[in-house]
């Protein structure tokens, strides 16, 4: 189950960041400074949500606390249509030049969402290895999964499901779908027991 | 040895890959990986032409005679000029969207000398190429922007007579210049009686075509197409006047500025091929907005008018 959510959510992310460029282009067209914007502020999201996952993996991390960080950010997906349309409108109308105007952009609408999908793959990777000790395999396996899900994303997104629906409907989808996989994940009740042995779990604990 | 021969005669086999295929008489002479394209100079020895092109044939953008570098290569150029008759007087705004070899530009100002054209084109290169490949040069009354074609259209504050919308990259409209909202943008920069002329590409009828009548046909209230016959190009002409024009009216208008503006292109045949947007409208396809256009599939897609 828990792979599953990490291809997801692999998934999801470059689902959106292809979406995200039909979000920009009607008020900051097609440039190579809306790629670049949109690019590096994805990689930006999800590089703060590696570090942040990975920090916030070593306090008691349970499966039921990701679930309510993956629920977080399908919320944020459900709910983007209302405020895509009027954020990008404003930063329009204030005209910013070029570049800035598609960075910032980018910036407010991308970057939260994607540093909640970057917490999911250490999150994971943590709660995994504390339930199995055979660190490296399971590290690897997560990489794997959620790469090849960013893959099946990329591939489904631009070959179909542009003709299905609208980008907003599909961003809608994508929040009901991360909703959908985190809901079992919050009644599993995976954790990580601390051993009070183990010298790891003892600063833990002292913290 | 016969390694050496397999090795050569697998040598061999690379060489016409180059270019992507050029033919026996047509020469490369200038090609760049831009920031939106790939950009390829080829000039047909024989026939005397020179053309701009993406990676294959179907992709060229535009094309000038070497020996009559003023005269228009391309039927689609000489057949979007047929808008021209649509409007009540000369044309003294002017709007390309897209530049390509600038050909058209050219060709107009050379008629129409008093206008002021602007062009919105993305790709620097494309100017470059423009410029010294295809004798287009800008003047005080005809200017090129830099930029997104629809930015260019938001942005400004001017109005225009006359319209042009040919942005290409491959053989594909970007998705944003193709929407109902982007047309709606495009309408609010016309002058009362403006004309929009667009050069839509659709070698066998197919989805896309039919989604591009029915989004022009629900922005502008009258809308009439020509047939190109060298390609699959069709022209769309949207006005936005009380009356519509028909096509004898258009015919008339035709002949006559044929004459006054000395046209070295049959505008009256053009206009002979007027066509009511009726005969191409199908109520199934799908109107394409910001939040739904899959341009690329839908050209992919077989129409399924019938």
């Amino acid at each position: 189950m828990i792979k599953f959510v990490v291809f997801i959510c692999g998934a999801i992310v470059m689902s959106f960041e292809i979406l995200g460029s039909r979000v920009l282009a009607p008020n900051f067209g097609s440039s190579v400074f809306v790629w670049g914007s949109l690019i590096s502020v994805f990689l930006a999201g999800l590089s703060a949500g590696y570090y942040l996952g990975g920090r916030i993996s070593d306090i008691n991390p349970s499966s039921r606390k990701l679930a309510i960080m993956i629920i977080t950010s399908g919320i944020l997906f459900v709910i983007f249509p209302l405020y895509s349309t009027p954020v990008s409108d404003w930063i329009f109308a204030m005209d910013l030049g070029v570049r800035v105007s598609p960075l910032l952009a980018s910036i407010i609408l991308f970057f939260v969402p994607s540093v909640f999908l970057g917490i999911v793959s250490p999150y994971t990777a943590k709660l995994m290895i504390c339930s199995l000790h055979t660190s490296g395999k399971t590290i690897g396996t997560l990489y794997a999964l959620s790469t090849f899900g960013s893959i099946i994303g990329t591939l489904i997104t631009s070959f179909y499901l542009i003709t299905l629906a609208g980008v907003h409907a599909l961003i809608m989808g994508q929040g009901v779908l991360l909703v959908a996989v985190a809901i079992p994940l919050y009644f599993m009740n995976l954790s990580c027991r601390i051993e009070p042995s183990g010298p790891a779990g003892v600063m833990s604990d002292t913290k | 040895m016969l390694q050496k021969i397999y090795l050569a005669a697998f040598c061999l086999m690379l060489i016409p890959l180059k270019g992507f295929a050029l033919e026996p008489s047509e020469k490369l002479i200038f090609e760049k990986n831009s920031l939106y394209q790939y950009i390829q100079v080829i000039e047909d020895t024989v026939k005397k032409e020179r053309y701009v092109r993406n990676q294959r044939r179907e992709m060229t953008q535009g094309g000038i005679y070497l020996n009559a570098p003023d005269k228009l290569r391309f039927e689609f150029t000489q057949l979007l000029f047929v808008s021209l008759a649509f409007l009540d007087g000369d044309p003294n705004d002017v709007l390309f969207i897209g530049l390509g070899a600038g050909a058209m530009p050219k060709y107009f100002t050379v008629r129409y000398p008093d206008a002021i054209i602007d062009i919105a084109e993305i790709d620097p290169d494309m100017l470059d190429v423009a410029q010294k490949y295809f004798y287009f040069k800008e003047n005080e009354r005809m200017k090129v922007h830099v930029e997104d074609g629809r930015l260019f259209v938001k942005r400004t504050k001017k109005k225009y007579d006359w319209i042009i919308l040919d942005a290409y990259q491959n053989d594909y409209i970007p998705f944003h210049l193709t929407t109902l909202e982007f047309l709606k943008e495009v309408k609010s920069r016309l002058k009362e009686n403006g004309v929009v002329a667009a050069n839509i590409t659709s070698p066998r009828r197919n989805k896309f075509f039919d989604s591009m009548v029915m989004t022009y046909k629900k922005t502008f209230p009258h809308l009439a197409i020509f047939k190109g016959k060298k390609s699959g190009n069709f022209i769309f002409v949207a006005t936005t006047g009380s009356e519509n024009r028909d096509r004898d009216s258009v015919e008339a208008r035709a002949r006559k500025i044929q004459a006054a503006r000395r046209f070295d292109i049959d505008l009256e045949e053009f206009a002979s091929r007027y066509e009511p947007s009726e005969v191409y409208e199908w109520v199934g396809a799908k109107i394409l907005t910001d939040d739904f256009a899959p341009v690329n599939l839908y050209q992919h897609q077989k129409s399924e008018a019938q």
